[in-house]
């Protein structure tokens, strides 16, 4: 059922949804390429989670997490640091192409009149930045882990991110902070 | 020469740096109270910078006491442009200031005390620090109906401003500065705080209006003089420290080594207007040509201060395309301005067309 549900999503998103209400009042098989395009999608995206590519998320000591994926950083902050934060109205970003070095300021999130800086988990070089914070910086808060992140970076010195914090490491480190 | 003033004003400074130097290791330990002898606002914003960069509070921690002449100081991430009237600024000598910390703007006289709280990121707590100036307050006037509101400011009445906050979460220091109006001039405040242009589409923080209120009006007995006193001894009491208030003097690079670099920057244009969030401009302006007027819209991207790209909107053929062309590049890369425009525009075509009679003499700019 479960399954069902989830092609049924992933048809609907790609217009599917449209072509299967159609199909009730077709005799033709119209379902099929339909369920044909979601089991790929549906693998599509097992592949993309089960990858040996993309790394668990850990985590650095200001709160900044990293996931990465075919030698690409995903940086965030936890949910604990969005917590502590309230609503984010603003997040100054850097450039593309920005050059960091482990633990270099890269940005700020503004909420309720504070600044926060925010660090560099790691050393390398900007790749993307989140556009969808210009216009929605509350998707920090909303959505720290998915939606919400900041910027994508190289991973110039890979021993780097193996020394950041494993999540249960850091879930340790938040139960010291609040002690 | 080192006099015995100089040594009873600076010596808990200069004990801060020495420590602070040492590394984490030697935290300082204790508090100090500062006052700047300076009303220049970079001066006192690069006193905040020096301290936030160069200091260790993780036992220790330092309250700022300063006050600015004329000046609108505006957050981290504001558009000077939408916040304030920066022409009415010029014409009175009101300065603009971009500070560190988050939130909005604010005016600044020397009628207006400003207090920053340092402290380790772990002890930063807004609400503690403003129920101090409350209770430094009401130590004067013990009657004071002031509260401190969810968006941490302090009101009289539940309704009247008499003070604003920001801060800034650092490495490892936070600050959180607060101004008090004791006897602000309120007739510039609102007509400073006013910006003439429209048409600026931004994602900037932008300020709340709200109706302030001085100190001054509601008891005479609170001057600025008198409520540094009591929030010094107040402070004082809390940490249980000396109340003696240390003055110092932001230009003096002895107590604040390299400070200078951080004045400079704090008045350059890339730090005032430079930082300022993207934002999109759209102005209307219209041409006379012969006896018929023709409207023109103006579309620009502004990224850092600088127009990153731009479009004219007008009628085919009123101007050639190798004009509009030409337009367009000579304004892509320039700063932002809306008098510098004005000039460019008008500059531009008087060079390129010998028919064309500009609207009251030059383009003009028309307000949306």
């Amino acid at each position: 059922m479960l399954l069902r549900g989830k092609m049924a999503a992933a048809a609907r998103a790609l217009g599917g949804g449209v072509r299967s209400s159609l199909s009730r009042w077709c005799v033709a098989p119209a379902p099929l390429p339909v369920y044909r395009l979601s089991w790929r999608t549906c693998s599509a995206r097992t592949l993309r989670t089960g990858s040996p590519l993309l790394s668990a998320r850990k985590f650095t000591d200001k709160h900044e997490w990293i996931s990465v994926e075919n030698g690409i950083g995903t940086v965030g902050i936890s949910n604990y640091a969005q917590e502590a934060l309230g609503d984010v109205v603003y997040c100054g970003l850097p450039d593309v192409g920005a050059q960091l070095n482990k633990t270099d300021e890269f940005g700020a999130l503004e909420s309720v009149k504070a600044a926060s800086e925010l660090y560099s988990p790691l050393t390398g070089k900007v790749t993307e930045i989140n556009t969808a914070l210009a216009d929605n910086p509350g998707l920090v808060n909303k959505s720290c882990y998915q939606d919400g992140w900041l910027i994508k970076m190289t991973v110039d010195i890979p021993a780097e991110f193996d020394e950041l914090m494993s999540e249960d490491a850091y879930e340790n480190y938040i139960k010291s902070l609040d002690d | 020469m080192l006099t015995r003033s100089f040594l009873k004003n600076y010596l808990p400074v200069l004990c801060l740096r020495k420590i602070s130097g040492a590394g984490f290791g030697s935290p300082v330990r204790g508090g100090v109270i500062l006052q700047s002898v300076s009303s220049d606002v970079y001066a006192n914003l690069a006193v905040e910078d020096w301290i936030h960069d160069n200091t260790d509070l993780k036992d220790g921690h330092v309250l700022f006491i300063w006050r600015n002449s004329h000046a609108v100081v505006i957050g981290r991430h504001q558009n000077p442009w939408v916040e304030c009237n920066l022409k009415l600024m010029r014409q009175r000598g009101i300065q603009l200031a971009r500070r560190r910390s988050g939130g909005g703007t604010v005016y600044h006289d020397l009628g207006n005390v400003n207090f920053t709280f340092f402290t380790s990121k772990k002890k930063y707590d807004r609400m503690e620090n403003l129920k101090l100036v409350i209770k430094a307050l009401k130590t004067v006037q013990p009657e004071l109906a002031v509260s401190a509101t969810k968006r941490y400011d302090l009101v009289l009445d539940g309704n009247f401003k008499i003070s604003g906050t920001a801060a800034k979460l650092g490495r490892t220091i936070a600050y959180h500065h607060c101004t008090l109006l004791c006897n602000a001039d309120g007739s510039l405040l609102p007509a400073a705080l006013k910006s003439p242009y429209h048409g600026i589409k931004s994602n900037a923080t932008t300020s709340v209006p709200a109706s302030v209120k001085n100190l001054l009006d509601v008891d005479p007995a609170l001057t600025c003089e008198v409520v540094v006193d009591a929030m010094a001894t107040e402070y004082a009491a809390q940490h249980q420290i000396d109340g003696k208030v240390k003055l110092v003097d932001p230009a003096d690079e002895t107590v604040f080594p390299g400070i200078g670099n951080k004045y400079t920057e704090l008045q350059s244009w890339q730090w005032i207007y430079g930082k300022t969030p993207r934002f999109d401009v759209s102005s209307c302006f219209q041409l006379v040509y012969r006896q018929s007027r023709l409207d023109v819209k103006l579309h620009m991207n502004v990224v850092g201060g600088v127009i990153e790209s731009c479009s004219l909107d007008l009628a085919n053929q009123y101007l050639p395309a190798e004009m509009c062309e030409k337009l367009r590049n000579n304004l892509t890369g320039r700063r932002f301005c809306p008098d510098e425009i004005l000039l460019l525009e008008s500059a531009l075509v008087k060079t390129y067309s010998g028919d064309l009679e500009l609207y009251n003499g030059g383009i003009c700019c028309v307000k949306r």
